[in-house]
């Protein structure tokens, strides 16, 4: 394409996600995401549309909820859209900026799914799902908590994922270490490990994000959590406590005593790693239990040496909540503006109805946060495993770049990277922090 | 085919006298604007796509610039300059620049340079046959598409099992095996490696049709003046392609300004935003931060930068212009 045309074209993506947003206004939509009618009386007739971010091997459940729904009510056709994560990430943007979100949409749990809410393009769902109604009964608590604010839930969750490091047993057997208790315990497995030969812990953070799944935990053990739900929200954020550099140590301890790809993992694949645990040529990984069934295919090797899981160790003495666990339920949100929305809820109810809280686990293995969605024969013994001690957690910690503002989760991410690299310290790391919250402010 | 009639039409004045009046009106000039309007007419759809798909967002794009944005209430706020004062005094931007202004010296160095030097070696050979082989055999990467050849360059530059450090071990040069995309020294220098292998062939094919323009006649008399390889590329292939060199040169600056795809692919501008370029701190800004007013302002600085380069490139061109 010629030169000034390519221009033309980046200037033109940015201006059609801007030219939505009305001429130099208050075009947008209402802050009150109120209640739209009675979402108990639902008229079955008409579109409903969804975007997900399912797209690939994870599209046959919403897949399958679509033609169903609409088999069950002839009414209805679901105008479904499947986004990869990344193409999600993207096109809802501009979905928002041109007012036409679908119906029901996709969030993450957090910040992310709160600036829908805080500005109103997200229907305060508390009727049918907030506290003490039967439709929240059936779920886990945790995960409806995880979309609520100030008492008001706007948000239906969807899977129930939570962070694990999983271990090898045969590998852990041959170098004769235990499950670790606490940090420093899990520490001392990597040296006896790593002198037997065995890759401690496969770790790659191309991405950013996997160190910062560890950083959430280790955060949330190092930082009371009064004070994290404090910082993690910028208009009170100060990130002065210690804990936080104290997390980043611990964080680099494991990188360079745990692992093998060490200063250079900021090139290594984060699922090319996941894949050498699978492989057995790892003995631990740190994943979401929503990954078990692609990590551990069956007649891998890993399965024949059997593995298990447990969270990842608190250092001792930790100043924040050992009992706590880095988690969050994926989820849908409803446009306050969908021309029926009662249809666009009912939807959402039947993709949790009890049945189907089976059917997610048994086409794509996700975790249902609906209680009674796994069973044996829909899921492995670990998955359910992580579930049970999920419903034990103290609390969960939402990750780091999804619980917080864009400006400060984007500091930590390429914060975090330097650290890994060796080319930042952990003072860096939180003055980066600190000027990007206070930039978000 | 003209008649013999029209070639004994006077010239218009001569069979008329001063003070007849205003002269008549010739069926010609009232032909032209017919064709002149009908022109426009045919025109006109692709004027109007233009106005409205180019020219129109990118006025816009100004405004945005001025403008602070909230894509979820769709409320905006003239800030006047203060997406270009925070701009000058964003560190990360200034990192995108320089890395914008390596990928352009490096790509003169390697899309120009070399790829004039290997079209000349190329050219010289005496087998068509052969000619024809290597022409294809360079020009192949350009054929694929960028994100393709980022993935591929992302598993060469792997760190445990990547092609490039098991070459390196090969070759007992272990010490300078690196996490290539990985380390933050290192990770803008291997994107633009990449994009050197993928943009090189195409230069090279340029040039090789500006080669083939020259008389062959001119290399003749040149080697019989004694003039070896070297001395005939400087003293007149270089010469000669001057006009394709400076097109070749331009392009390939703007092009390096407007890098994208294979950063967004092989690091999205990490680790630690050391392979950040204009382009991907423009979409971080925008996409990820929400921040729009300053996406716009990047936005721009983008265009103002390519369009002086698109300005020297059409004066360049019409000075060099041969008639």
């Amino acid at each position: 394409m010629n030169t000034r045309l390519k221009v033309f074209a980046g200037l033109g993506a940015l201006t059609v996600v801007l030219a939505g947003c009305g001429s130099g206004g208050n075009a947008g939509q209402a802050q009150d995401a109120a209640p739209s009618g009675d979402l108990a009386k639902v008229d079955y007739t008409g579109d409903v549309s969804v975007i997900t971010k399912y797209a690939g091997e994870n599209s046959a459940f919403f897949q399958k909820m679509a033609t169903d729904y609409e088999a069950a009510h002839p009414g209805v056709h679901v105008k479904l859209q499947q986004e990869s994560d990344q193409g999600y990430k993207d096109k809802i943007k501009t979905l928002v900026a041109s007012q036409s979100l679908p119906d029901v949409y996709f969030s993450w749990a957090g910040n992310y799914a709160e600036q829908f809410y805080d500005n109103g393009v997200a229907l305060d769902l508390s009727s049918q799902i907030g506290a003490g109604t039967p439709w929240a009964s059936t779920m886990a608590p945790s995960a409806v908590q995880a979309f609520t604010k100030e008492g008001k839930t706007y948000g239906v969750p969807i899977s129930l994922d939570a962070k694990y490091m999983v271990y090898n047993k045969k590998l852990f057997s041959d170098a004769g270490v235990q499950v670790p208790t606490d940090l420093a315990g899990l520490l001392s497995d990597c040296d006896a490990l790593k002198a037997k030969g065995t890759t401690a812990m496969a770790f790659g953070n191309k991405d950013g994000w996997p160190a910062i799944h560890y950083i959430t935990q280790l955060n949330s053990y190092e930082v009371p959590a009064d004070t994290l739900d404090k910082d993690y929200s910028p208009a009170t954020a100060t990130f002065d406590d210690p804990g936080y550099e104290k997390s980043l140590t611990d964080f680099k301890q494991i990188l360079d005593r745990c692992t093998k790809s060490g200063s250079g993992a900021n090139g290594v694949d984060y699922y090319s790693e996941r894949d050498s645990f699978g492989q057995s040529k790892a003995a631990m990984f740190y994943v979401e239990n929503l990954e078990f069934a692609t990590m551990v295919p069956k007649g891998s090797k890993a399965e024949s040496d059997g593995w298990g899981l447990f969270r990842l160790p608190a250092p001792t003495g930790a100043a924040g909540d050992t009992g706590s666990l880095t988690g969050a339920p994926d989820g849908f949100l409803v446009n306050p503006k969908a021309k029926n929305p009662a249809l666009a809820v009912d939807f959402l109810k039947f993709v949790t109805n009890a049945d189907n809280a089976k059917v997610i686990t048994e086409t794509i293995g996700y975790p249902s946060p609906v209680q009674g969605g796994l069973t044996e024969q829909n899921s492995s013994l670990q998955l359910r495993d992580s579930i049970d001690d999920l419903n034990k957690a103290s609390r969960l910690s939402i990750w780091l770049d999804t619980v917080t503002a864009p400006e400060v989760a984007q500091a930590y991410l390429s914060g975090v990277e330097g650290l890994v690299s060796g080319d930042t310290s952990p003072t860096d790391v939180i003055s980066s922090v600190k000027a990007a919250s206070k930039q978000a402010q | 085919m003209a008649s013999a009639e029209l070639t004994v039409v006077s010239p218009p004045g001569t069979t008329r006298a001063a003070g007849d009046g205003p002269p008549p009106r010739r069926p010609r000039r009232s032909g032209g604007a017919r064709r002149r309007w009908s022109g426009l007419v045919w025109v006109a759809p692709a004027l109007l796509a233009m106005g409205a798909f180019v020219y129109y967002p990118l006025l816009l794009n100004f405004r945005y610039s001025v403008q602070k944005t909230n894509i979820f209430t769709g409320q905006q706020r003239f800030v006047g300059l203060d997406n270009y004062i925070r701009l000058a005094g964003d560190p990360i931007f200034w990192r995108a620049l320089t890395n914008n202004v390596w990928y352009a010296v490096l790509s003169i160095v390697f899309q120009v340079f070399f790829a004039l030097v290997l079209a000349a070696l190329i050219e010289d050979m005496r087998s068509p046959r052969m000619r024809a082989v290597l022409r294809s055999v360079y020009f192949l990467p350009s054929a694929i598409s960028l994100t393709v050849t980022g993935l591929l360059f992302t598993f060469i530059y792997q760190p445990s099992g990547g092609l490039l450090n098991g070459l390196l071990d090969g070759a007992g040069l272990d010490a300078a095996q690196q996490s290539w995309l990985g380390n933050p020294h290192t990770a803008i220098f291997g994107i633009i490696a990449m994009s050197q292998w993928q943009g090189f062939g195409y230069s090279t094919l340029l040039f090789a049709v500006a080669i083939q323009r020259i008389p062959r006649e001119l290399y003749e008399s040149a080697t019989l003046d004694g003039a070896g390889p070297a001395r005939r590329l400087f003293s007149l292939t270089v010469p000669m392609v001057r006009e394709m060199t400076g097109v070749v040169m331009i392009v390939t600056i703007s092009g390096a300004f407007q890098v994208f795809n294979e950063v967004m692919v092989m690091t999205a501008g990490g680790p630690n935003n050391s392979s950040q370029v204009l382009g991907t701190w423009l979409y971080e800004a925008g996409f990820i931060r929400n921040d729009f007013g300053y996406a716009a302002a990047i936005a721009t600085v983008i265009f103002t930068v390519t369009t002086v380069l698109a300005v020297l490139q059409i004066v360049h061109t019409s000075r060099r212009r041969v008639a």
